[in-house]
């Protein structure tokens, strides 16, 4: 039998040279981060730059160098204006930029988790639970602001980790395989959720506005104590996601598959949800649901660099940072209109362009 | 990865994913220096040492009562929140109409540099005021730019709570209204003006105004009170006063029967609830937009009511009776004289006076 | 290498495997043979830790199953997936160098000794020709060979296959099983497989393990173990429909 082995090139590729294509220069990944750095620059730069109010460039200028430098450039300024400057304009781009982050980089984590390229950060039910906590705190007869955060963000926060862990738990149960356990549950929790928040609203009165404005999203009232609140936690979970970005790599294959490279799946698989959970959590606290984000970003970036998490992380999470604080400066030079809606306008179109005139060796 | 074959043979310290991911750490280091550094600073006060400390002598009273007001002064809003006002306010930004209204009422108009968006401005003089919110939303940043030393905002999620909250974080000293009962606009008059340095003038309109609410009381006094729909809005559902709503009140002084909807604050009713109650009169609030009798009157179900059967459906332009502000009075008087056409009201006092 | 006793798994209160004793050296070349639901899948799930027998002992190398990790196992075994869906757009490099995931440090991810690994698997499976392509647009058979060079990648001494044939068509069924052979013969891999095809086993494996009912019932060479009285008892066929190459040759 051994005289039937013929070398397998034979077989194989009878007439076909070995033609190698000519794959990615490998500096791609890095000049695009690169090109995200200088991008989050520039936007920081035009964040803090536009506004309602009109303000010197160079008053602008020496306030962040006075306020981060200690160094008294001798212009003049009214505390009004460092107040605009140092109190909203800056920490607004930067927890868009935080919340970018966490959307795009949770989606990643998502979509490679789920196996399932329509997975965003709130599939598993996150939006609803944080949505309804909203709408509870809203409804309860109880004000209090710590450190810049209320009662809102606090059940926002606990409720989409809330629905998520339940989700979990309940998609342990039964025979189903885990993956489509996990999204049918995230489903169905997701509509009771929502139905929840729906009779909130439909009791809330006047409260109506304020719920109906955290299910839009936006940064107006961004402050230092929110984005101190909120950065810890996006940075942590996003950076321990990095560092798991082997596991999502494996889990590329199916988790039989991933098992058998090595990876103890069941355990990673909590880990990454547990992780990408708390990032769009922190996110959604403070800045409400805004869609889009963390559906597109990591989808553009894989059409890029191709599906290695170990890429697709670090470029999601600065591409991210760099689309909402775009939308951001968007949404407000166009009269404060929800963010959500700038991201959908700008996301979508680029999106689908981008798909048609793929030719960079990917589809989704 | 695995680019082409000769790319193998390259050597590097890290993966380019690995490169950036450090660089992600290090930026974010940066970041986190900075929302630290701020925290620790005690920022907000920025705003509020700008109030002018002493302005005694730029507050002239004209009028006979010299309020002479102690600042600074120290009051609870409507939300129970304990505001203090360090001198008399020269700049105040207004986020709600009545309260605009009120300030031009007492005389310090010329005070307010930005006010909330409104449909139906009054005072005219209050046109020229930028808007520095909407219905949705507080421009933060504009209202920061005029530095204000005093801010009105309205309760019960007229202003959004977390604007407020941002406001008061960056030192603004915002005071809160929320008028739900006839009784709390006079409470708001007196306490805008007591923020304002205005209280003689403030208790001088709350009480012209209880003059006129009196003798509308009066005039109406003995009349059939008719059971009555005051319809807000019906594009999509019937919208009308919610029980002890600041409106059934005011339909009640105007010598009527409110119907209402049931709940201490839902305003929708249903169709059959109304057939239910079956008014004897209709106002309708939503003339102004466009609603005739003759629609309504052609809805399907609505002709077995007592009001429909007998043409009891009247227009009524509600600006001065939902409004409340110093012109509430005003209101009374309409929604009285639509109420019962033809009833004696003794002459309006003047309205307050604007300057 | 790989040394099943006295075996059992059961599953939902289902004995679907029982008295298990197998024994496979290094550089064997073996297939598992027998009609569906005789246990071949479980066996091998067994032996590459997916399930836990009920009863017996499974030694990797001479060390109990239970007590290597999984990223020791993954350098050991590597087990070539049946069919591969990947959700996402991947390159054939790409999907090749994840057989290096047991080896990459975890940190650092793939260094050049990775790189140059997958690079020898490519060649070595004879895929060169496919670089760049995505893995999604290639036909089953090439899908086939990336996922043999995926497993070679993973440079581990034994290589598993669930029905590596399936779906193939008869170029590619042949060239997949002269790639094992070339595997097991010039780089010494132990290759344990399970096969449908008995005229395949009978073909390119010199040792044929046959299973029925969750039992091994042969155990031997082609000869041996496909006899017409076997065949007939354990796939419930006429001998004479199958064509058996061992049988004539």
């Amino acid at each position: 039998m051994t005289n039937r082995a013929v070398t397998t090139e034979h077989t194989l590729a009878p007439t076909r040279p070995s033609v190698v294509r000519v794959g990615r220069p490998r500096s791609r990944p890095v000049l695009l981060g690169w090109v995200g750095v200088v991008a989050l620059v520039v936007l920081l730069s035009l964040g803090v730059a536009v506004g309602s109010v009109a303000i010197a460039p160079l008053d602008t200028l020496a306030i962040i160098v006075e306020r981060l430098l200690g160094v008294d450039l001798g212009l003049a300024w009214s505390p009004a204006t460092e107040t605009i400057v140092w109190e909203l304009r800056v920490p607004r781009v930067l927890t868009s930029m935080v919340v970018g982050t966490a959307l795009a980089v949770a989606g990643a984590t998502f979509q490679g988790l789920l196996r399932n390229p329509l997975a965003d950060p709130y599939v598993l039910g996150t939006a609803s639970g944080a949505a309804l906590g909203a709408a509870i705190a809203v409804l309860l007869p109880i004000r209090f602001v710590v450190l810049g955060f209320s009662l809102l963000h606090a059940l926002a926060f606990v409720g989409a980790l809330a629905s998520i862990y339940t989700v979990y738990r309940l998609s342990r149960i039964g025979g189903l395989a885990p993956l489509t356990s996990l999204l049918l549950v995230g489903y169905a929790v997701g509509s009771l959720l929502a139905a929840g928040l729906a009779m909130a609203m439909y009791l809330s009165g006047a409260a109506l506005r304020q719920i109906f404005s955290y299910l839009l999203g936006g940064f107006d009232t961004a402050s230092w104590s929110q984005l101190a609140g909120t950065f810890p936690l996006v940075a942590v979970g996003t950076g321990l996601i990095l560092l798991r970005a082997r596991s999502l790599n494996g889990l590329l294959l199916g988790e039989e598959a991933a098992t058998h490279l090595g990876l103890d799946v069941r355990r990673e698989r909590a880990i990454l949800l547990a992780l990408a959970s708390l990032v769009t959590a922190a996110a959604v606290a403070v800045s409400g649901l805004i869609g889009f984000v963390g559906l597109v970003v990591p989808h553009v970036v894989r059409l890029v660099v191709g599906p290695s998490a170990r890429l697709v992380l670090p470029l999601s999470a600065l591409a991210g940072a760099a689309l909402l604080a775009f939308a951001d400066i968007v949404a407000r030079a166009a009269g404060e209109i929800p963010v959500g809606i700038v991201t959908a306008l700008i996301g979508a179109p680029f999106f689908i362009v981008l798909l048609r005139r793929a030719r960079t060796g990917y589809e989704l | 990865m695995f680019r082409r074959p000769h790319a193998l043979t390259e050597s590097g310290p890290n993966s380019p994913g690995q490169r950036l991911a450090l660089f992600l750490v290090a930026a974010i280091m940066v970041v986190a220096a900075c929302a630290g550094g701020s925290g620790a600073s005690p920022s907000p006060s920025t705003i509020a040492s700008v109030a002018p400390a002493a302005s005694v002598e730029a507050t002239p009273l004209p009028t006979a009562a010299p309020s002479a007001a102690a600042f600074p002064v120290t009051l609870t809003d409507d939300e129970g929140t304990t505001v203090e006002i360090e001198a008399e306010p020269e700049v105040i930004v207004s986020l709600t109409p009545a309260t605009t209204e009120t300030l031009f009422a007492l005389g310090v108009g010329d005070r307010v540099v930005g006010k909330g968006q409104d449909f139906f401005l009054y005072p005219p003089e209050a046109v020229d005021i930028p808007d520095v919110a909407t219905f949705d939303a507080v421009d933060i940043e504009q209202v920061v730019s005029l530095e204000p030393d005093l801010v009105f905002a309205g309760g019960n999620f007229f202003t959004p709570p977390d604007a407020i909250t941002r406001m008061r974080e960056l030192g603004l000293p915002v005071v809160v209204l929320y008028a739900a009962s006839v009784e709390a606009v006079f409470a708001d008059i007196e306490l805008i003006g007591q923020a304002s340095g205005r209280s003689a003038e403030a208790t001088a309109i709350v009480e012209r105004m209880r003059t006129e609410f009196d003798a509308v009381e009066a005039a109406v006094a003995g009349l059939a009170t008719p059971r009555l729909f005051y319809e807000l809005d019906a594009t999509g559902a019937i919208y009308g006063p919610a029980d002890d709503s600041f409106l059934a009140e005011m339909i009640e002084l105007a010598g009527g029967d409110p119907i209402t909807t049931g709940s201490a604050d839902k305003f929708d009713i249903s169709v059959e609830r109304l057939i239910e109650e079956d008014p004897e009169l209709i106002l309708l609030a939503d003339a102004p937009f466009g609603v005739t009798p003759e629609q309504v009157a052609a809805r399907p179900g609505w002709n077995v009511m007592t009001a429909v059967q007998e043409g009891e459906i009247r227009p009524i332009d509600d600006q001065t009776v939902t409004r409340p502000g110093p012109r509430l009075f005003l209101g009374l008087r309409l929604l009285a004289e639509t109420i019962h056409p033809g009833v004696a009201l003794p002459a309006a006092a003047p309205i307050p006076p604007v300057r | 290498m790989i040394e099943l006793e006295d075996v059992a798994v059961t599953y939902r209160s289902q004995r679907v495997l029982s008295g298990i004793d197998l024994a496979i050296e290094a550089g064997e070349r073996v297939a598992l043979i027998g009609p569906n639901g005789a246990g071949k899948s479980t066996l091998l799930r067994a032996v590459t830790g997916l399930v836990a027998p009920s009863e017996g002992s499974v030694r990797i190398a001479g060390a109990p199953l239970r007590t290597i990790d999984r990223a020791s196992l993954a350098r050991r075994l590597a087990v070539v997936p049946q069919q591969v869906v990947v959700p996402f757009s991947i390159r054939v490099e790409e999907l090749v160098g994840l057989g290096r995931l047991p080896h990459e440090d975890p940190l650092r991810g793939a260094r050049p000794a990775d790189r140059a690994a997958v690079h020898d698997a490519i060649e070595r499976v004879g895929i060169g020709h496919l670089l760049g392509r995505d893995v999604r647009e290639l036909s089953l058979g090439e899908r086939q060979l990336t996922l043999v060079a995926l497993a070679v990648a993973q440079a581990a001494t034994v290589l598993i296959l669930d029905e590596p044939t399936v779906h193939l068509d008869l170029r590619h069924q042949i060239a997949t099983m002269e790639l094992l052979v070339d595997l097991n013969e010039r780089d010494g891999t132990t290759v344990v497989a399970v096969l449908h095809d008995l005229g395949l086993a009978g073909a390119f494996f010199p040792r044929l393990v046959l299973m029925d009912a969750g039992r091994i019932v042969a155990d031997g060479t082609p000869a041996e173990v496909l006899t017409d009285s076997r065949i007939r008892a354990v796939f419930g066929v006429d001998p004479a429909m199958v064509r058996l190459p061992v049988a004539t040759a």
